[in-house]
C-alpha cells in the first residue's frame, strides 16, 4: 500500500510533467492549429475557427513544395547514407587498429561540430563558387558531412569498443571471413547505435538551415529554406507557413517513430559504457 | 587431425616478448597441456597455433606443413577462449552451429542438429540451447563455448582455459569427460590451465611455460618427479614442494648436508645413492637446494631420535586432509597432516626429513642435479612414452 505522502508526491510529479508537456508541445499544437486557419482567422481566433483545408491546397497542390521536400529527402538521406559508409568503416578502424596519432584523428573528427556553421559557409561559399559544387546535390551532401559524420563515428565507435575482439577471433577462427564477419556478427552488434545515430544526424541534416541558405539557389531548394518563401516581402502567409512548417518536420517524426525502441537505447547504451 | 608443431616461434607485443622462441612438437591424437603462471605466454602460444596472432619470427606447421601464411578460417582450429567470447546475439544453437554453417565447413542442417545435440548433452546443457548468451551464468558460457568447439571436425582442438569458471563439481566431472571424449574423438588437443591438477589428470604431456619460453617438456610423471629446475618443482604439486638451503659436506665418505633451522646448524646425512653422490660430487656444489615434497616431512609433537625441533606457523584444512606449516629460517615448511588436529599455533613441532626422497637443486642456478631413486623414475618415464 502507498501511503499518503507517497501518492502526493506522485500527483506533484505528474502534474509538473503535464506542465512540461504542454510546454514543449503548446508551439506545435498552436502550428497544427494555425495551418488550418485562414489568413483572417489567424489573429482574432484560438480554438475556435472555421478549419479550412485551403492552406495545404495552396502549399501542397498550387507551389513547389513536392520538390522542396524531396530535395531535402535526396540531401539529407544522401548525406546520411555517405556517412554510413563513410563513418562505419572509419569507426571500426578507429576503435580496433593502433596507429600513431589516432586520438588526434578521432578528435580532429569530432572538432567539425565546434564551430559554428556560419564561421565556416563564407569560404566555403567562395570555394563551392570555384569548383563548381555551388547549387549541386553532390555540394550539400559533401558540406553536410560536416553534421553527420561525427555524431555516426562516435556513437558507432563505442560500439565497436563494447564488442570484446575475441569474437571476431572466434568467427575467424570459425572459417568466416573478414567481410562476413563484419556483417554477419558486427553489424547486427553495432545496429542499434548505427540506427540511432543515423536518425539524429538525419535530422540534423534535414534541419539544417545555413549551408543550404547560402551554398545553394535555385537547383537545389530544402524544405527549410523554402519556408522563408511563404514570408513574402509585404505580407505573411502564415497559414501557408505552418502547412509547410508541419509538413516538413513530419519525416523525422515518422523516422523517429518506427525506430523509437533502438533509439533512447541506442543512444545511451555505447556512449555510457565507451 | 594433426601434428602440431612450433618452431622457434618469436612474438612481441610493444616492449614486451610475449613468447621467445617457443618449440614444440604435437603429436597427432595426443592431449598436450601448456601449463604456467599467469602471463607466461600460453594464451599466445593458442593464438599464433590459431593464426589470431602472427609470429614475428619462427614457423608454425601443422602435419609438416608451414601455414604461417595460413589465415585462421583455413586452418581448421577449433577454440575455446577464455572470455568464451560466444556471439551475443545469436542463440546457444546458433553459436554452436555458426562453424558448420560457414561456407568453408559447410554441413547440412541435420547432421548439425544431430553433433549439436550430441555436444549439448555432453556438456549437459540441452536446455540451454534456446537462450542467448546474456541469459547464461559464466559456467554455462563456458559450456556453450566447449560446445562450440566440440561439434567440429577440426585440425586441432585449442583450449584457453576452459574449466576456470565451472564450479568444482561440474569441473570435476567435465575433466573426466574431456578426457575421454578426446580420447574417443582421436583428436589433438592443445590444452591451457594454470590449474595442477587439470594440467596432470588431463595432459598426455604437459608442457611448462614462464615469461615466453619452454622451461620443460614432459609427462606429468617425469614433471613432477624429476622437475628440470625449482621453478618447475614449485609450479607442480600442491601444497607446494619445499625447498630447503643446505651445504654440503664430506665426513668419512658420506655427504652431509647442513641446513640451519631458526639460526641452529642441524647436519643430515644425505643417505646413501651412488647415482647422487656421484651426482653432486661432480658438480662440486657446497651449496645445494632440497627439495622435499609435502608429504616426504615427517613431524611429531614430542622430542624424537632424528627429527629437529621447529614451531607451527599455521595448520590449514584443504579439504580430506590438512596443511601444517612450520618455521624454517627464511622459509617456511609444509608438511600433509590428518585433519582434526589440535596444533597451536608457535608450539613446537619436530621434524624429519625422508632424504631418500628428496629432489637436490643447484642453490645458484636453481637447476636439477639429481634426486634420489633416479633411474626408476627414468625408466617409468620411458615405459609411459611406450604406450
Amino acid at each position: 500500500m502507498k501511503t499518503g505522502k507517497q501518492r502526493a508526491l506522485n500527483v506533484l510529479q505528474n502534474i509538473l510533467l503535464i506542465v512540461y508537456a504542454i510546454f514543449a508541445l503548446f508551439p506545435l499544437i498552436w502550428m497544427v492549429l494555425i495551418s488550418f486557419k485562414s489568413d483572417t482567422e489567424v489573429f482574432t481566433t484560438t480554438f475556435v475557427f472555421n478549419p479550412t483545408l485551403a492552406n495545404y491546397q495552396e502549399v501542397l497542390l498550387r507551389s513547389d513544395y513536392g520538390r522542396y521536400i524531396l530535395d531535402s529527402v535526396i540531401v539529407s538521406g544522401g548525406a546520411v547514407l555517405v556517412s554510413i559508409i563513410v563513418g562505419v568503416p572509419a569507426a571500426y578502424a578507429l576503435a580496433r587498429y593502433n596507429f600513431p596519432r589516432k586520438e588526434d584523428l578521432a578528435f580532429q573528427i569530432l572538432s567539425y561540430k565546434f564551430a559554428p556553421e556560419i564561421l565556416v559557409v563564407l569560404p566555403l561559399f567562395m570555394i563551392y563558387q570555384k569548383i563548381g559544387l555551388y547549387d549541386s546535390y553532390v555540394g550539400l551532401i559533401w558540406v553536410y558531412q560536416l553534421i553527420s559524420l561525427p555524431l555516426l563515428i562516435w556513437v558507432v565507435r563505442g560500439y565497436f569498443e563494447d564488442i570484446s575482439v575475441e569474437i571476431e577471433y572466434a568467427a575467424q577462427v570459425d572459417g568466416y571471413s573478414w567481410y562476413q564477419i563484419f556483417f554477419k556478427m558486427l553489424v547486427p552488434l553495432i545496429k542499434p547505435g548505427l540506427v540511432s545515430s543515423a536518425l539524429l544526424a538525419f535530422i540534423f541534416a534535414w534541419n539544417s538551415f545555413t549551408f543550404p541558405l547560402i551554398l545553394s539557389s535555385n537547383n537545389v531548394y530544402p524544405v527549410t529554406v523554402a519556408i522563408m518563401k511563404y514570408l513574402g516581402t509585404d505580407s505573411a502567409h502564415y497559414g501557408q507557413l505552418a502547412v509547410a512548417s508541419t509538413v516538413s518536420a513530419l519525416p523525422a517524426v515518422i523516422f523517429a517513430l518506427c525506430i523509437q525502441k533502438h533509439l533512447v537505447r541506442g543512444l545511451s547504451f555505447g556512449a555510457v559504457k565507451g | 587431425m594433426a601434428r602440431i608443431q612450433l618452431e622457434n616461434v618469436k612474438k612481441a607485443f610493444g616492449k614486451v616478448q610475449a613468447l621467445d622462441g617457443i618449440t614444440i612438437d604435437v603429436k597427432d591424437k595426443e592431449f598436450f597441456v601448456l601449463f604456467g603462471p599467469a602471463g607466461a605466454g600460453k594464451t599466445t602460444i593458442l593464438n599464433c597455433i590459431a593464426g589470431i596472432a602472427m609470429p614475428e619470427e619462427g614457423a608454425v606447421k601443422f602435419d609438416g606443413e608451414n601455414v604461417n601464411l595460413t589465415d585462421s578460417a583455413h586452418r581448421n582450429v577449433a577454440m575455446v577462449f577464455e572470455n568464451y567470447a560466444l556471439y551475443p546475439q545469436m542463440t546457444v544453437y546458433d553459436n554452436m552451429a555458426s562453424a558448420l554453417r560457414s561456407k568453408l565447413y559447410k554441413t547440412d542442417e541435420a547432421e548439425i542438429e544431430k553433433r549439436i545435440q550430441w555436444a549439448a548433452k555432453t556438456m549437459k546443457m540441452e536446455n540451454l540451447l534456446e537462450r542467448l548468451p546474456s541469459q547464461l551464468s559464466n559456467g554455462q558460457k563456458q559450456r556453450v563455448a566447449m560446445g562450440r568447439a566440440l561439434v567440429r571436425t577440426p585440425n586441432v582442438f585449442l583450449m584457453d582455459e576452459p574449466l576456470a569458471h565451472l564450479d568444482a563439481k561440474l569441473r570435476n566431472s567435465m575433466r573426466t569427460e574431456l578426457k575421454e571424449m578426446q580420447a574417443n574423438l582421436g583428436s589433438t588437443c592443445i590444452y591451457v590451465t594454470h590449474d595442477f591438477m587439470e594440467a596432470m589428470a588431463l595432459g598426455d604431456r604437459i608442457a611448462i611455460i614462464n615469461k615466453g619460453r619452454i622451461v620443460q617438456i614432459g609427462t606429468g610423471d617425469e614433471i613432477y618427479y624429476m622437475p628440470c629446475n625449482e621453478f618447475t618443482a614449485q609450479l607442480m604439486g600442491e601444497p607446494q614442494i619445499n625447498i630447503v638451503n643446505a651445504v654440503i659436506s664430506e665426513m668419512d665418505g658420506s655427504l652431509i648436508a647442513t641446513i640451519n633451522v631458526n639460526g641452529n646448524n642441524i647436519a643430515l646425512k644425505l643417505p646413501e645413492d651412488e647415482r647422487v653422490y656421484q651426482k653432486i660430487k661432480e658438480s662440486n656444489l657446497t651449496n645445494v637446494d632440497i627439495g622435499l615434497r609435502p608429504q616426504n616431512v615427517k613431524y611429531s609433537f614430542e622430542p624424537k631420535e632424528g627429527y629437529f625441533k621447529s614451531s607451527v606457523y599455521s595448520y590449514e584444512s584443504i579439504g580430506n586432509k590438512s596443511v601444517i606449516v612450520a618455521e624454517c629460517a627464511d622459509d617456511q615448511l609444509r608438511m600433509i597432516a590428518p585433519n582434526g588436529l589440535s596444533v597451536g599455533i608457535d608450539s613446537d613441532i619436530y621434524l624429519y626429513f625422508e632424504l631418500d626422497r628428496a629432489i637436490i637443486f643447484d642453490a645458484n642456478t636453481k637447476e636439477y642435479i639429481v634426486r634420489y631413486d633416479e633411474q626408476s623414475f627414468i625408466d617409468l618415464a620411458a615405459s609411459m612414452e611406450e604406450k
